[in-house]
């Protein structure tokens, strides 16, 4: 539609996602001005202001919820294919030794098809996988580890640092059992801030071993038959990350091996790769010429696939009267088994003027800790925010006000603000020195915050398909580790398109489709969201170019609009949906998209607050309200969000009250690997959570957040248990042993 | 887990002709009775016992149903799930410490399936007894490794040589409001009063927890009537409130005159490796006028004699203070 400019102004107001442009067109020879309409978005893909938005930037319920909660979704756990065989694992009972079985005893029993011997007779850490079998059941798979008759020989172990380091202990690491990090700051200059300071505290903390607990356990299944393909079944968090050593272990290209991931039972960190239960899986299907479905036990679960890493943290800081952090000195060491474990370093997020620290890592005879949601942040998280509200009332100033003077980026301020404001702060009594109850409880509040990159790069390959009878279907391999990736895959072309986000159908989960991120770092957004909306842009403009050829009629008079395709030059012009498909050509169209950086961003921060209340007869903490803000750029999906800070929530709280693995270092057992001694939260734990989506931050840009919900929220209850009480509690979890000791009743 | 045999009698006589007279050799069990299997089936998948032969007694008429007894008494029987002691409308009224004991154990799915002489029959939850890597003195092995090991949620009353506690919240409950258990084994029925039901490791053979034989059978759980005024409560600390044994936990029952103490009675649990009678605070607390001051001297007393390892001291002030909030809860609620 073209029309004269007469007034100087455009003609009226444009149609969603199309804008009015002034072009010179020459008539007769006389250049004459015109109005145009053109799509807003001409130059290339960029996302929609957020009050156009018809699909995005709300609430979508996740589109395979249903089939999750009936139990239709199948799980590699729930595959099941002729002939296949299960497998077993045995953890070795022994932090460090040597061992010999009997694999022919194990192979005798009628229905055991393989025995293998995995570590070679010698043991490095407890709960390493010594042997496995497969079997024509579960039952024959466990009968045939009882069968090996193994036969352990303990040898000098390590399970605490004080074993690690002591004389004559077993060498671990191949450069000694304590590695250290690099030192980083000025030692003079941090101690002559802390000497010029108002308040000095000097303390240490404690974090235990906490488990990623996935529902799910490690493992896949392999579908291998002999022959030149193969199929692996994988609980992973990298779809992309398992065929290449599948494809090695049973001999095979890895393009013959095509690796499956259509529903997955968490990862929080754990799952890349073809891992130890995988690795062993293709070995036993490769003797066997069988299917083999192996995924661990709960036992093996907690002993050979990683951990967030415990730790211990010395810090010595000091503030002026107004609670300006001045100087810090920090000793930190990570204990992550025969990994070197994480931490991101003291001070963490706060700004000090002065800082020293000093970092290592002792090896003990455990299973290597892994990445876990935040990989280290929550361990700094406990630390800082814990001397930092410790200066608070040291200097008799409100905490939130310490934390805001000692935070540059405004963002903070209002995200504490907004905690602050929705947990109840401004009428809560006690705020510059601790509180006391009735003499059978007391209420408390605390803070802490948050920081993530959750940035993307180009590494999605994303095709969008419309075929002539109107179906429109999305593909990537993309995986969906319960963060709602599947949802807003499709959500995202049904903005582009105008339609619903049924009418869409998204295809993930398989290296036959496009190439994807493997999901760590919570990057999967902000690098599959951009080349989403590529491919959708480009499929769009692709169609409406066929359309318009059909029609006779400029493409750029036609948009996706309202579940159909408006013609902007014709005015009772327009087609429904199945109408347009079916002027394309048979074959239909396909559009592939890359990634754009413009659609991406990086950066998020997050604060927290916690209410509990402490049991002043018991000790018992229970948690009553936890808020949390979060910015994340462009918030794709509200309600998936809100769940990720519900899950980061209830994840801290565990940390913080619960969860800890108990080893006892001089039997070199594990005492608590099963769900029962090793405490996650249940219902009756879940305090009233608001999760809240921080709407001030206006960036256009996708960005990840998953991660920096899980990092304050241990810390907000451990300063909201000393608010209530005065009871400082510097280790986790802070069960009631540990509370009745800070209040001095033991 | 290893096979077994399963058996599914009709009736009491016919299961006891299931289990064997006389406990083996080895402190194992070639027979054994199998109700709720909440307990019993997690100790055959650990591997810490292996019987030939499973005695289900589901099908067993009679065992589960309640009547009344004798004096406003109410049988309960053995069968009985854990889930349908804690609904009784008539446990509730009048034996309120074992509704409240009933409904504070595990889950509710376990609650539903897990039956009240189960409950009162479970094995130990120590680690050390749980995972068969480790070799203790329960499982006929040569020592208690939670004595010098892990030990928070042991033992401090009563151990020795074994520290575990009993795990039972009922069984506190049931000691505290004076009920008995009839029992029937290949030479008869007996009725065992609860405070004589559960024996302390030094007292008897220490892989076991019970007096009960190899072929007895709880029968039914006898609640007697109980003195006018009497008000009862349970009370348990936990790290997990969604299910979790008992760090400790108290059964309470106070009878006032006036506003003083007539009469106390105080069943621990989570404390020693049987239910444990805190007697001397019993005494002490009759006479006493039913104030704050008077709760915490009848606490302390009844943790005099304490002897915490060393990861289990916390449980003296954390008993306390649960005996405190017990008598607190009798003294605000219409319990």
């Amino acid at each position: 539609m073209s029309r004269l400019l007469q007034d100087g102004g455009p003609p009226g107001p444009a149609p969603d996602g199309k804008e009015w442009k002034k072009t010179s067109k020459d008539v007769n020879g006389h250049p004459e001005e015109h109005w145009i309409l053109v799509d807003v978005d001409d130059g290339g893909p960029s996302w929609p202001a957020r009050d156009q938005m018809k699909v995005l930037n709300r609430d979508i319920q996740r589109i395979d919820g249903a089939d999750k909660v009936t139990g239709a979704a199948v799980y590699s756990h729930d595959v099941r294919l002729e002939g296949m065989l299960y497998g077993a694992v045995l953890p070795s009972s022994i932090p460090q030794g040597t061992y010999t079985l009997d694999l022919d005893a194990a192979r005798a029993i009628d229905g055991v098809e393989v025995a293998q011997d995995i570590a070679g007779g010698e043991v490095r850490y407890l709960g390493q996988a010594i042997a496995a079998v497969a079997g024509i059941t579960p039952d024959h798979a466990r009968d045939g580890l009882a069968a090996l008759g193994v036969e352990l020989e303990p040898g000098e172990w390590a399970l605490t640092k004080e074993q690690a380091l002591a004389e004559g202990a077993p060498s671990i690491g191949r450069r000694g059992n304590r590695r250290e990090g690099r030192a980083r700051g000025d030692i003079d200059s941090a101690q002559s801030a802390i000497e010029g300071s108002a308040a000095v505290v000097e303390a240490e903390y404690k974090l235990p071993v906490q488990h990623h607990v996935c529902l799910e356990t490690h493992g896949v299944v392999v579908d291998y038959k002999g022959g030149g393909e193969a199929t692996v079944y994988a609980s992973t968090q990298g779809t992309f990350s398992v065929s290449g050593d599948a494809a090695e272990i049973l001999g095979l290209k890895e393009p013959d091996v095509t690796a499956l991931v259509e529903h997955m039972g968490g990862g929080f960190g754990s799952k890349f790769g073809l891992d130890i239960p995988g690795d062993i899986a293709c070995q036993l299907s490769k003797e066997t010429g069988r299917p083999v479905h192996l995924l661990l036990d709960r036992k093996g679960e907690f002993s050979m696939v990683g951990n967030r890493s415990a730790g211990w943290q010395r810090v010595k800081a000091g503030c002026d009267a107004s609670g300006k952090l001045l100087g810090m000195q920090a000793e930190i060491e990570t204990y992550g088994g025969l990994g070197r474990g994480s931490n991101p370093g003291l001070p963490y997020i706060y700004d000090v003027e002065a800082y020293s620290r000093v970092q290592a890592s002792v090896m003990m005879n455990t299973d290597s800790s892994r990445a876990m949601r935040a990989p280290g942040h929550p361990q700094a998280s406990f630390a800082m925010e814990s001397v930092v509200d410790e200066l608070a009332y040291e200097v008799g100033v409100d905490p939130l006000e310490v934390r805001k003077l000692n935070l540059s980026d405004p963002v903070y301020h209002r995200q504490l603000d907004r905690v602050a404001a929705e947990i109840g702060w401004s009428l809560h009594e006690n705020k510059t020195m601790p509180g006391s109850g009735d003499g059978w409880t007391a209420t408390g509040i605390g803070f802490a915050v948050a920081t993530w990159g959750g940035g993307g790069r180009p590494v999605c390959q994303v095709e969008v398909k419309i075929s002539s009878d109107g179906s429109l279907a999305v593909e990537v391999g993309t995986q969906d580790l319960g963060t709602g990736v599947r949802t807003y895959v499709a959500a995202i072309v049904a903005e582009e398109f105008g339609l619903s986000v049924s009418d869409v159908t998204p295809r993930i989960g398989s290296t036959r489709y496009g190439a994807a991120n493997a999901s760590g770092g919570s990057v999967t957004t902000a690098c599959l969201a951009p080349s989403v909306k590529s491919a959708a842009w480009a499929a769009r403009r692709a169609f409406l170019a066929k359309i318009g050829a059909a029609r006779g009629v400029d493409p750029g008079q036609l948009s996706c609009s309202g579940g159909g395709v408006v013609d902007h030059s014709d005015e009772a012009g327009g087609l429904s949906w199945s109408e347009a498909c079916a002027l394309l050509p048979a074959e239909g169209l396909s559009e592939r998209g890359k990634w754009d950086h413009k659609l991406a961003g990086n950066g998020v921060h997050g604060a927290q607050a916690a209410k509990v209340e402490v049991d002043l007869k018991t000790g018992a903490v229970q948690v009553l309200e936890m808020v949390a803000v979060q910015d994340c750029g462009l918030p794709l999906n509200h309600l998936a969000l809100r769940s990720q800070l519900n899950g980061g929530m209830i994840q801290s709280l565990g940390y913080a009250l619960l969860e800890e693995r108990v080893l006892d270092p001089e039997l070199g057992l594990n005492l608590n690997a099963n769900m029962e001694d090793y405490k996650i939260p249940g219902s009756m734990e879940i305090p009233l959570m608001k999760a809240i989506v921080d709407e001030d931050d206006t960036r256009q840009e996708t960005i990840g957040m998953a991660e920096a919900a899980v990092i304050p929220g241990a810390a907000a209850i451990a300063n909201a248990v000393f608010n209530a009480c005065g009871a400082r509690v510097r280790e986790l979890p802070l069960t009631p042993d540990r509370v009745l000791a800070a209040m001095g009743r033991i | 887990m290893d096979q077994f045999e399963l058996a599914v009698p009709t009736s009491l006589t016919e299961a006891i002709d299931f289990l064997p007279a006389k406990w083996d050799d080895d402190g194992g069990r070639e027979a054994m009775p199998l109700a709720g299997g909440q307990d019993l089936v997690t100790v055959l998948k650990e591997g810490i016992h292996a019987p030939d032969r499973l005695v289900h007694l589901k099908g067993i008429a009679d065992f589960g149903g309640m009547k009344a007894g004798p004096a406003g008494g109410l049988i309960v029987g053995s069968m009985s799930k854990v889930a349908a002691v804690a609904k009784d409308q008539r446990i509730r009224s009048k034996w309120r410490a074992l509704a409240e004991a009933a409904q504070s154990v595990a889950s509710p799915q376990i609650r539903n399936q897990a039956t009240l002489g189960g409950n009162l029959c479970q094995r130990p939850r120590c680690w050390y007894f749980r995972t068969s890597d480790a070799p203790c003195l329960k499982k006929g092995g040569y020592e208690c490794f939670a004595y010098g090991g892990k030990n928070k949620y042991n033992a401090i009353f009563g151990g020795g040589p074994s520290y575990i506690v009993h795990p039972s919240d009922i069984a506190p409950a049931l000691q505290m409001l004076g009920a008995e258990v009839k029992t029937q084994s290949g030479v008869g029925s007996r009725v065992i009063p609860m405070q004589d039901l559960y024996t302390l490791p030094a007292d008897s053979d220490v892989t076991r927890e019970t007096v009960l034989g190899p072929d007895e059978l709880i029968e039914s759980v006898e609640l007697p009537a109980l003195p006018s005024g009497l008000r009862t409560t349970y009370m348990k600390a936990r790290e997990r409130g969604s299910f979790d044994f008992a760090l400790s936990a108290v059964a309470l029952g106070v009878r006032l005159d006036g506003d003083k103490i007539a009469e106390c009675r105080i069943v621990l649990g989570g404390v020693a490796p049987t239910p444990w009678r805190a007697s001397a605070a019993e005494e002490l607390a009759v006479g006493m006028k039913n104030e704050p001051e008077a709760w915490a001297s009848i606490a302390k007393r009844a943790l005099e004699g304490a002897e915490p390892l060393s990861e289990n001291a916390y449980k003296v002030p954390l008993t306390e203070g649960l005996i405190e909030k017990a008598f607190r809860r009798l003294s605000m609620e219409d319990v």
